[in-house]
Protein backbone atom coordinates (compact mmCIF):
# COMPACT_ATOMS: atom_id res chain seq x y z
CA UNK A 1 0.00 0.00 0.00
CA UNK A 2 1.25 3.49 -0.82
CA UNK A 3 1.90 6.16 1.77
CA UNK A 4 -0.66 8.91 2.19
CA UNK A 5 2.25 11.32 1.69
CA UNK A 6 3.59 10.53 -1.82
CA UNK A 7 6.96 12.17 -1.22
CA UNK A 8 7.67 9.54 1.46
CA UNK A 9 7.34 6.78 -1.18
CA UNK A 10 9.55 8.71 -3.58
CA UNK A 11 12.28 9.09 -0.99
CA UNK A 12 12.15 5.40 -0.04
CA UNK A 13 12.17 4.41 -3.73
CA UNK A 14 15.20 6.61 -4.37
CA UNK A 15 17.13 4.79 -1.64
CA UNK A 16 16.06 1.41 -3.07
CA UNK A 17 17.19 2.44 -6.57
CA UNK A 18 20.61 3.66 -5.39
CA UNK A 19 21.11 0.45 -3.45
CA UNK A 20 20.28 -1.62 -6.55
CA UNK A 21 22.80 0.44 -8.52
CA UNK A 22 25.44 -0.19 -5.83
CA UNK A 23 24.70 -3.91 -5.96
CA UNK A 24 25.21 -3.99 -9.72
CA UNK A 25 28.50 -2.09 -9.51
CA UNK A 26 29.85 -4.26 -6.67
CA UNK A 27 28.91 -7.44 -8.50
CA UNK A 28 30.70 -6.27 -11.67
CA UNK A 29 33.80 -5.20 -9.71
CA UNK A 30 34.10 -8.65 -8.12
CA UNK A 31 33.58 -10.52 -11.43
CA UNK A 32 36.05 -8.28 -13.32
CA UNK A 33 38.75 -8.50 -10.65
CA UNK A 34 38.64 -12.30 -10.90
CA UNK A 35 38.62 -12.15 -14.70
CA UNK A 36 41.67 -9.86 -14.58
CA UNK A 37 43.59 -12.62 -12.81
CA UNK A 38 42.23 -15.45 -14.97
CA UNK A 39 42.84 -13.68 -18.26
CA UNK A 40 45.96 -11.84 -17.14
CA UNK A 41 44.44 -8.50 -18.09
CA UNK A 42 46.05 -5.55 -16.25
CA UNK A 43 43.82 -3.08 -18.13
CA UNK A 44 40.70 -4.68 -16.68
CA UNK A 45 42.30 -4.65 -13.21
CA UNK A 46 43.00 -0.92 -13.60
CA UNK A 47 39.40 -0.26 -14.55
CA UNK A 48 38.16 -2.05 -11.39
CA UNK A 49 40.46 0.13 -9.28
CA UNK A 50 39.17 3.27 -10.98
CA UNK A 51 35.48 2.30 -10.66
CA UNK A 52 35.55 1.73 -6.92
CA UNK A 53 35.28 5.45 -6.13
CA UNK A 54 31.76 5.41 -7.60
CA UNK A 55 30.73 2.77 -5.06
CA UNK A 56 32.12 4.84 -2.19
CA UNK A 57 30.20 7.88 -3.39
CA UNK A 58 26.95 5.92 -3.65
CA UNK A 59 27.37 4.62 -0.10
CA UNK A 60 27.70 8.19 1.20
CA UNK A 61 24.67 9.20 -0.86
CA UNK A 62 22.51 6.40 0.58
CA UNK A 63 23.63 7.24 4.11
CA UNK A 64 22.80 10.91 3.54
CA UNK A 65 19.34 10.09 2.17
CA UNK A 66 18.60 7.60 4.95
CA UNK A 67 19.60 10.00 7.74
CA UNK A 68 17.48 12.72 6.16
CA UNK A 69 14.50 10.36 5.85
CA UNK A 70 14.81 9.29 9.51
CA UNK A 71 15.02 12.92 10.63
CA UNK A 72 12.13 14.21 8.52
CA UNK A 73 9.73 11.27 8.22
CA UNK A 74 10.30 9.22 11.38
CA UNK A 75 9.86 5.88 9.60
CA UNK A 76 8.49 2.95 11.60
CA UNK A 77 7.80 -0.74 10.97
CA UNK A 78 8.66 -1.89 7.38
CA UNK A 79 9.85 1.60 6.44
CA UNK A 80 12.21 1.79 9.41
CA UNK A 81 13.59 -1.68 8.76
CA UNK A 82 14.02 -0.83 5.07
CA UNK A 83 15.86 2.42 5.79
CA UNK A 84 18.23 0.98 8.39
CA UNK A 85 18.77 -2.08 6.26
CA UNK A 86 19.69 0.07 3.22
CA UNK A 87 22.37 1.82 5.28
CA UNK A 88 23.80 -1.47 6.51
CA UNK A 89 23.67 -3.21 3.14
CA UNK A 90 25.31 -0.25 1.41
CA UNK A 91 28.22 -0.36 3.83
CA UNK A 92 28.62 -4.10 3.17
CA UNK A 93 28.59 -3.43 -0.59
CA UNK A 94 31.15 -0.68 -0.16
CA UNK A 95 33.43 -3.15 1.69
CA UNK A 96 32.90 -5.70 -1.10
CA UNK A 97 34.05 -3.03 -3.54
CA UNK A 98 37.18 -2.37 -1.45
CA UNK A 99 38.00 -6.07 -1.40
CA UNK A 100 37.48 -6.34 -5.19
CA UNK A 101 39.73 -3.32 -5.66
CA UNK A 102 42.37 -5.03 -3.51
CA UNK A 103 42.09 -8.18 -5.65
CA UNK A 104 42.52 -6.03 -8.76
CA UNK A 105 45.70 -4.43 -7.34
CA UNK A 106 47.11 -7.87 -6.65
CA UNK A 107 46.04 -9.01 -10.13
CA UNK A 108 48.41 -6.41 -11.62
CA UNK A 109 51.36 -7.97 -9.69
CA UNK A 110 50.30 -11.57 -10.30
CA UNK A 111 49.96 -10.98 -14.05
CA UNK A 112 53.58 -9.76 -14.18
CA UNK A 113 55.00 -12.91 -12.52
CA UNK A 114 55.45 -16.49 -13.82
CA UNK A 115 52.13 -18.05 -14.88
CA UNK A 116 50.67 -20.32 -12.16
CA UNK A 117 47.83 -21.73 -14.24
CA UNK A 118 46.47 -24.49 -11.96
CA UNK A 119 46.36 -22.05 -9.04
CA UNK A 120 44.75 -19.19 -10.90
CA UNK A 121 42.11 -21.70 -12.10
CA UNK A 122 41.35 -22.64 -8.48
CA UNK A 123 41.05 -18.96 -7.62
CA UNK A 124 38.77 -18.43 -10.61
CA UNK A 125 36.52 -21.29 -9.49
CA UNK A 126 36.31 -19.83 -6.00
CA UNK A 127 35.67 -16.41 -7.54
CA UNK A 128 32.80 -17.82 -9.60
CA UNK A 129 31.27 -19.37 -6.49
CA UNK A 130 31.55 -16.10 -4.56
CA UNK A 131 30.15 -14.13 -7.52
CA UNK A 132 27.22 -16.54 -7.72
CA UNK A 133 26.48 -16.08 -3.99
CA UNK A 134 26.65 -12.34 -4.35
CA UNK A 135 24.35 -12.47 -7.35
CA UNK A 136 21.83 -14.60 -5.45
CA UNK A 137 21.73 -12.26 -2.47
CA UNK A 138 21.37 -9.25 -4.77
CA UNK A 139 18.52 -11.05 -6.55
CA UNK A 140 16.92 -11.53 -3.13
CA UNK A 141 17.38 -7.80 -2.52
CA UNK A 142 15.64 -6.96 -5.80
CA UNK A 143 12.83 -9.51 -5.63
CA UNK A 144 12.36 -9.50 -1.81
CA UNK A 145 12.45 -13.33 -1.89
CA UNK A 146 13.58 -14.13 1.60
CA UNK A 147 14.20 -17.79 0.76
CA UNK A 148 16.99 -16.80 -1.66
CA UNK A 149 18.68 -14.88 1.16
CA UNK A 150 18.38 -17.87 3.48
CA UNK A 151 20.05 -20.10 0.85
CA UNK A 152 23.07 -17.79 0.73
CA UNK A 153 23.23 -17.63 4.50
CA UNK A 154 23.04 -21.40 4.84
CA UNK A 155 25.69 -22.19 2.21
CA UNK A 156 28.46 -19.87 3.38
CA UNK A 157 30.48 -22.90 4.52
CA UNK A 158 31.08 -23.92 0.87
CA UNK A 159 33.12 -20.77 0.34
CA UNK A 160 35.03 -21.41 3.56
CA UNK A 161 35.83 -24.93 2.39
CA UNK A 162 37.08 -23.62 -0.95
CA UNK A 163 39.32 -21.20 0.90
CA UNK A 164 40.74 -24.00 3.04
CA UNK A 165 41.56 -26.05 -0.07
CA UNK A 166 43.28 -23.15 -1.84
CA UNK A 167 45.21 -22.34 1.34
CA UNK A 168 46.64 -25.88 1.38
CA UNK A 169 47.34 -25.87 -2.37
CA UNK A 170 49.26 -22.60 -2.09
CA UNK A 171 51.34 -23.88 0.84
CA UNK A 172 52.32 -26.95 -1.19
CA UNK A 173 53.39 -24.76 -4.14
CA UNK A 174 55.42 -22.38 -2.05
CA UNK A 175 57.25 -25.24 -0.34
CA UNK A 176 57.87 -26.92 -3.68
CA UNK A 177 59.25 -23.86 -5.49
CA UNK A 178 60.31 -20.80 -3.44
CA UNK A 179 60.33 -18.65 -6.63
CA UNK A 180 56.54 -18.77 -6.60
CA UNK A 181 56.30 -17.39 -3.04
CA UNK A 182 55.65 -13.75 -4.01
CA UNK A 183 52.83 -14.58 -6.45
CA UNK A 184 51.41 -17.27 -4.17
CA UNK A 185 51.31 -14.85 -1.23
CA UNK A 186 49.28 -12.47 -3.37
CA UNK A 187 46.96 -15.30 -4.41
CA UNK A 188 46.55 -16.23 -0.75
CA UNK A 189 45.31 -12.69 -0.04
CA UNK A 190 43.07 -12.86 -3.09
CA UNK A 191 41.51 -16.06 -1.71
CA UNK A 192 41.12 -14.41 1.72
CA UNK A 193 39.46 -11.39 0.11
CA UNK A 194 37.07 -13.66 -1.76
CA UNK A 195 36.24 -15.44 1.46
CA UNK A 196 35.47 -12.10 3.08
CA UNK A 197 33.30 -11.04 0.15
CA UNK A 198 31.37 -14.25 0.86
CA UNK A 199 31.02 -13.16 4.50
CA UNK A 200 29.65 -9.80 3.41
CA UNK A 201 27.14 -11.59 1.15
CA UNK A 202 26.09 -13.60 4.20
CA UNK A 203 25.77 -10.39 6.25
CA UNK A 204 23.54 -8.91 3.56
CA UNK A 205 21.42 -12.09 3.65
CA UNK A 206 20.98 -11.69 7.44
CA UNK A 207 20.12 -7.98 7.15
CA UNK A 208 17.60 -8.72 4.38
CA UNK A 209 15.99 -11.49 6.38
CA UNK A 210 15.34 -9.11 9.28
CA UNK A 211 14.19 -6.38 6.93
CA UNK A 212 11.64 -8.59 5.18
CA UNK A 213 10.40 -10.72 8.07
CA UNK A 214 11.10 -8.58 11.15
CA UNK A 215 12.78 -11.63 12.70
CA UNK A 216 16.52 -12.16 13.16
CA UNK A 217 18.27 -15.16 11.63
CA UNK A 218 19.73 -16.76 14.73
CA UNK A 219 19.81 -20.46 14.01
CA UNK A 220 23.31 -22.06 14.21
CA UNK A 221 24.98 -21.91 10.83
CA UNK A 222 27.26 -24.77 9.64
CA UNK A 223 30.89 -23.63 10.08
CA UNK A 224 34.02 -25.04 8.50
CA UNK A 225 36.89 -25.61 10.91
CA UNK A 226 39.24 -27.23 8.36
CA UNK A 227 41.42 -24.12 8.38
CA UNK A 228 41.91 -24.25 12.12
CA UNK A 229 43.24 -27.78 11.71
CA UNK A 230 45.46 -26.70 8.81
CA UNK A 231 46.96 -23.85 10.82
CA UNK A 232 47.48 -25.96 13.94
CA UNK B 1 33.48 11.96 37.99
CA UNK B 2 29.90 10.94 38.48
CA UNK B 3 29.12 7.46 39.64
CA UNK B 4 27.43 5.55 36.85
CA UNK B 5 24.95 3.99 39.26
CA UNK B 6 23.53 7.40 40.14
CA UNK B 7 22.89 8.09 36.46
CA UNK B 8 20.84 4.97 35.91
CA UNK B 9 17.12 5.25 36.38
CA UNK B 10 15.68 3.21 39.23
CA UNK B 11 14.08 0.10 37.79
CA UNK B 12 10.32 0.00 37.36
CA UNK B 13 8.46 -2.16 39.85
CA UNK B 14 7.88 -5.59 38.31
CA UNK B 15 4.64 -6.20 36.45
CA UNK B 16 2.27 -7.70 38.94
CA UNK B 17 2.66 -11.25 37.66
CA UNK B 18 -0.22 -12.87 35.89
CA UNK B 19 -2.82 -10.52 37.44
CA UNK B 20 -3.12 -7.34 35.35
CA UNK B 21 -4.40 -4.10 36.88
CA UNK B 22 -7.39 -4.09 34.57
CA UNK B 23 -8.56 -7.13 32.59
CA UNK B 24 -11.07 -6.44 29.81
CA UNK B 25 -13.00 -9.43 28.48
CA UNK B 26 -15.42 -9.54 25.54
CA UNK B 27 -16.25 -5.88 25.87
CA UNK B 28 -18.93 -4.57 23.51
CA UNK B 29 -20.02 -0.97 23.47
CA UNK B 30 -23.08 0.56 21.89
CA UNK B 31 -23.93 4.15 21.01
CA UNK B 32 -27.62 3.48 20.60
CA UNK B 33 -27.72 0.77 17.94
CA UNK B 34 -24.18 1.35 16.69
CA UNK B 35 -21.67 -1.18 17.99
CA UNK B 36 -18.47 0.79 18.64
CA UNK B 37 -16.45 -1.93 20.37
CA UNK B 38 -16.53 -5.50 19.11
CA UNK B 39 -15.68 -8.09 21.72
CA UNK B 40 -12.46 -6.48 22.93
CA UNK B 41 -10.32 -8.51 25.33
CA UNK B 42 -7.08 -7.05 26.65
CA UNK B 43 -5.01 -6.79 29.84
CA UNK B 44 -3.57 -3.55 31.21
CA UNK B 45 -0.49 -4.44 33.28
CA UNK B 46 0.08 -2.60 36.56
CA UNK B 47 2.78 0.11 36.73
CA UNK B 48 3.07 0.31 32.98
CA UNK B 49 1.98 2.91 30.45
CA UNK B 50 -0.29 1.53 27.77
CA UNK B 51 -0.98 3.64 24.68
CA UNK B 52 -4.07 3.11 22.55
CA UNK B 53 -3.73 4.18 18.92
CA UNK B 54 -5.87 3.94 15.80
CA UNK B 55 -7.65 6.12 13.24
CA UNK B 56 -10.55 8.37 14.24
CA UNK B 57 -13.66 6.39 15.08
CA UNK B 58 -11.74 3.15 15.78
CA UNK B 59 -13.05 2.92 19.33
CA UNK B 60 -9.94 3.94 21.25
CA UNK B 61 -11.61 6.70 23.25
CA UNK B 62 -14.65 4.47 23.73
CA UNK B 63 -12.47 1.78 25.26
CA UNK B 64 -10.88 4.35 27.56
CA UNK B 65 -14.27 5.76 28.56
CA UNK B 66 -15.50 2.26 29.39
CA UNK B 67 -12.79 1.80 31.98
CA UNK B 68 -14.30 4.30 34.43
CA UNK B 69 -17.82 4.39 33.04
CA UNK B 70 -17.75 8.02 32.06
CA UNK B 71 -20.26 6.97 29.39
CA UNK B 72 -22.85 6.52 32.19
CA UNK B 73 -23.37 10.26 31.95
CA UNK B 74 -24.86 9.90 28.48
CA UNK B 75 -28.20 8.23 27.75
CA UNK B 76 -28.28 5.53 25.06
CA UNK B 77 -24.69 4.44 25.69
CA UNK B 78 -24.08 1.02 27.16
CA UNK B 79 -21.35 -1.56 27.57
CA UNK B 80 -21.55 -5.34 27.94
CA UNK B 81 -18.87 -7.83 28.85
CA UNK B 82 -16.39 -7.56 31.69
CA UNK B 83 -13.93 -4.95 32.93
CA UNK B 84 -12.13 -6.72 35.78
CA UNK B 85 -10.53 -4.51 38.45
CA UNK B 86 -9.73 -5.57 42.02
CA UNK B 87 -11.79 -8.71 41.66
CA UNK B 88 -14.94 -6.89 40.53
CA UNK B 89 -16.60 -6.30 37.18
CA UNK B 90 -16.74 -2.52 36.80
CA UNK B 91 -19.73 -2.79 34.46
CA UNK B 92 -21.76 -4.23 37.33
CA UNK B 93 -24.63 -1.79 38.11
CA UNK B 94 -23.89 -2.11 41.86
CA UNK B 95 -20.53 -0.43 41.46
CA UNK B 96 -20.41 3.11 42.87
CA UNK B 97 -19.19 5.19 39.94
CA UNK B 98 -18.02 7.95 42.27
CA UNK B 99 -15.76 5.52 44.14
CA UNK B 100 -14.75 3.96 40.82
CA UNK B 101 -13.65 7.31 39.37
CA UNK B 102 -11.61 7.94 42.46
CA UNK B 103 -9.69 4.69 41.84
CA UNK B 104 -9.55 5.21 38.09
CA UNK B 105 -9.12 8.92 37.35
CA UNK B 106 -9.39 10.62 33.99
CA UNK B 107 -7.70 13.54 32.27
CA UNK B 108 -9.29 15.00 29.15
CA UNK B 109 -8.03 16.51 25.92
CA UNK B 110 -8.71 20.07 27.01
CA UNK B 111 -7.50 21.19 30.42
CA UNK B 112 -10.46 21.46 32.81
CA UNK B 113 -9.54 24.05 35.47
CA UNK B 114 -12.39 25.08 37.73
CA UNK B 115 -12.82 28.85 38.21
CA UNK B 116 -11.20 28.55 41.63
CA UNK B 117 -7.76 29.08 43.10
CA UNK B 118 -4.97 26.68 42.16
CA UNK B 119 -5.10 25.21 45.68
CA UNK B 120 -8.87 24.70 45.62
CA UNK B 121 -8.71 23.05 42.20
CA UNK B 122 -6.46 20.36 43.61
CA UNK B 123 -8.29 20.15 46.98
CA UNK B 124 -11.71 19.93 45.30
CA UNK B 125 -12.12 16.16 45.09
CA UNK B 126 -10.01 15.58 48.19
CA UNK B 127 -12.49 17.53 50.32
CA UNK B 128 -15.26 15.45 48.84
CA UNK B 129 -13.66 12.09 49.61
CA UNK B 130 -11.65 12.65 52.80
CA UNK B 131 -11.87 14.61 56.04
CA UNK B 132 -8.45 16.13 56.43
CA UNK B 133 -7.02 18.75 58.78
CA UNK B 134 -5.98 21.98 57.01
CA UNK B 135 -2.30 21.01 57.43
CA UNK B 136 -2.88 17.53 56.04
CA UNK B 137 -4.88 19.00 53.16
CA UNK B 138 -2.03 21.37 52.31
CA UNK B 139 0.41 18.47 52.36
CA UNK B 140 -1.74 16.50 49.97
CA UNK B 141 -2.14 19.50 47.63
CA UNK B 142 1.62 20.04 47.61
CA UNK B 143 2.24 16.32 47.03
CA UNK B 144 -0.13 16.19 44.07
CA UNK B 145 1.32 19.38 42.54
CA UNK B 146 4.84 17.96 42.93
CA UNK B 147 3.78 14.68 41.30
CA UNK B 148 2.31 16.65 38.44
CA UNK B 149 5.59 18.61 38.08
CA UNK B 150 3.80 21.90 38.68
CA UNK B 151 4.76 22.75 42.27
CA UNK B 152 7.83 24.86 41.53
CA UNK B 153 5.88 27.04 39.12
CA UNK B 154 2.85 27.70 41.38
CA UNK B 155 4.04 27.38 44.98
CA UNK B 156 4.09 31.18 45.43
CA UNK B 157 0.62 31.75 43.98
CA UNK B 158 -1.55 28.91 45.27
CA UNK B 159 -4.41 31.34 45.93
CA UNK B 160 -4.32 32.81 42.42
CA UNK B 161 -6.97 31.75 39.93
CA UNK B 162 -6.21 28.59 37.99
CA UNK B 163 -7.57 30.31 34.87
CA UNK B 164 -4.43 32.49 34.80
CA UNK B 165 -2.18 29.50 34.12
CA UNK B 166 -0.88 28.61 30.65
CA UNK B 167 -2.47 25.70 28.75
CA UNK B 168 0.35 23.32 29.65
CA UNK B 169 0.16 24.35 33.31
CA UNK B 170 -3.63 23.95 33.33
CA UNK B 171 -3.25 20.43 31.95
CA UNK B 172 -0.72 19.55 34.66
CA UNK B 173 -3.14 21.06 37.20
CA UNK B 174 -5.86 18.75 35.86
CA UNK B 175 -3.47 15.85 36.34
CA UNK B 176 -2.64 17.04 39.88
CA UNK B 177 -6.35 17.16 40.71
CA UNK B 178 -6.77 13.61 39.45
CA UNK B 179 -3.73 12.45 41.42
CA UNK B 180 -4.73 14.16 44.68
CA UNK B 181 -7.21 11.42 45.56
CA UNK B 182 -4.49 8.80 44.98
CA UNK B 183 -6.01 6.75 42.16
CA UNK B 184 -4.56 3.41 41.11
CA UNK B 185 -5.08 4.06 37.41
CA UNK B 186 -5.15 7.25 35.38
CA UNK B 187 -6.76 7.45 31.97
CA UNK B 188 -5.68 10.21 29.60
CA UNK B 189 -7.61 11.06 26.45
CA UNK B 190 -5.35 13.00 24.05
CA UNK B 191 -3.89 14.94 26.98
CA UNK B 192 -1.36 16.94 24.95
CA UNK B 193 -3.14 17.57 21.65
CA UNK B 194 -3.75 21.20 22.59
CA UNK B 195 -0.25 21.80 23.95
CA UNK B 196 3.02 23.09 22.49
CA UNK B 197 5.93 20.63 22.07
CA UNK B 198 7.74 21.56 25.29
CA UNK B 199 4.57 21.34 27.42
CA UNK B 200 3.89 18.00 25.72
CA UNK B 201 7.32 16.67 26.66
CA UNK B 202 6.85 17.89 30.26
CA UNK B 203 3.63 15.88 30.51
CA UNK B 204 5.31 12.83 29.01
CA UNK B 205 8.17 13.15 31.50
CA UNK B 206 5.73 13.42 34.38
CA UNK B 207 3.84 10.32 33.16
CA UNK B 208 7.14 8.48 33.00
CA UNK B 209 7.71 9.25 36.68
CA UNK B 210 4.10 8.60 37.73
CA UNK B 211 4.02 5.11 36.33
CA UNK B 212 6.12 3.87 39.25
CA UNK B 213 3.08 4.43 41.44
CA UNK B 214 0.06 4.23 39.15
CA UNK B 215 -1.03 2.45 36.00
CA UNK B 216 -1.28 4.81 33.03
CA UNK B 217 -3.49 4.37 29.96
CA UNK B 218 -3.25 7.02 27.27
CA UNK B 219 -5.20 7.50 24.06
CA UNK B 220 -3.23 9.45 21.50
CA UNK B 221 -3.35 10.39 17.82
CA UNK B 222 0.32 11.20 17.97
CA UNK B 223 2.11 7.99 17.03
CA UNK B 224 5.52 9.33 18.02
CA UNK B 225 4.04 10.11 21.44
CA UNK B 226 2.80 6.53 21.81
CA UNK B 227 6.26 5.29 20.77
CA UNK B 228 8.04 7.66 23.17
CA UNK B 229 6.03 7.29 26.31
CA UNK B 230 4.42 3.85 26.49
CA UNK B 231 5.56 0.37 27.40
CA UNK B 232 2.74 -1.35 25.58
CA UNK B 233 0.72 -0.22 22.59
CA UNK B 234 -2.74 -1.32 21.47
CA UNK B 235 -3.79 -0.75 17.87
CA UNK B 236 -7.53 -0.55 17.26
CA UNK B 237 -9.42 -0.44 13.99
CA UNK B 238 -13.19 -0.28 13.40
CA UNK B 239 -14.02 -1.25 16.97
CA UNK B 240 -11.67 -4.21 17.11
CA UNK B 241 -8.39 -4.67 18.90
CA UNK B 242 -6.06 -5.58 16.03
CA UNK B 243 -2.76 -5.89 17.86
CA UNK B 244 -1.39 -5.44 21.37
CA UNK B 245 2.31 -5.63 22.02
CA UNK B 246 5.45 -4.26 23.58
CA UNK B 247 5.86 -0.76 22.11
CA UNK B 248 9.38 -1.26 20.72
CA UNK B 249 8.35 -4.46 18.96
CA UNK B 250 5.09 -3.01 17.64
CA UNK B 251 6.84 -0.01 16.06
CA UNK B 252 9.68 -2.02 14.50
CA UNK B 253 8.10 -5.35 13.58
CA UNK B 254 4.32 -5.27 13.96
CA UNK B 255 2.68 -8.66 13.54
CA UNK B 256 -0.34 -7.42 11.60
CA UNK B 257 -0.33 -5.85 8.15
CA UNK B 258 -3.02 -3.32 9.19
CA UNK B 259 -0.90 -2.17 12.13
CA UNK B 260 2.09 -1.72 9.87
CA UNK B 261 0.11 0.20 7.24
CA UNK B 262 -1.42 2.49 9.86
CA UNK B 263 1.71 3.34 11.85
CA UNK B 264 3.78 3.90 8.71
CA UNK B 265 1.22 6.38 7.38
CA UNK B 266 -0.41 4.33 4.63
CA UNK B 267 -3.99 4.89 5.83
CA UNK B 268 -5.95 6.48 8.63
Amino acid sequence: MEHTVKAFDEELDAITAELARMGGLAEAEVADSIRAIGEGDPGLAASVIARDARLDALEREIERRAIRLIALRQPVADDLRHTVSAMKISSNLERIGDLAKNIAKRAVVIVESEPLTPLTSSIERMGELVSARLKTVLDALATREVELAVTVWRNDHEIDEHYDTIFRELLTYMMGDPRTIAACAHLLFVAKNLERIGDHATNIAEILHFEITGVELTEERPKSDALMKAEA
Amino acid sequence: MSDISTLAEPPLPPESGPAPKIAVRNLDFFYGARRALKSVSVDFPANRTTAIIGPSGCGKSTLLRSLNRIYDLYPGQRATGEVGFEGRNLLDPDISVTELRREIGMVFQKPTPFPLSIRDNVAFALKHFERLSPAALNDRVEGALRQAALWDEVKDKLNASALGLSGGQQQRLSIARTLAVRPQVILLDEPTSALDPISTLRIEELLDNLVREVTVIIVTHNLQQAARCSHRTLFMYEGELIEAGETGALFTSPAERRTSDYISGRFG
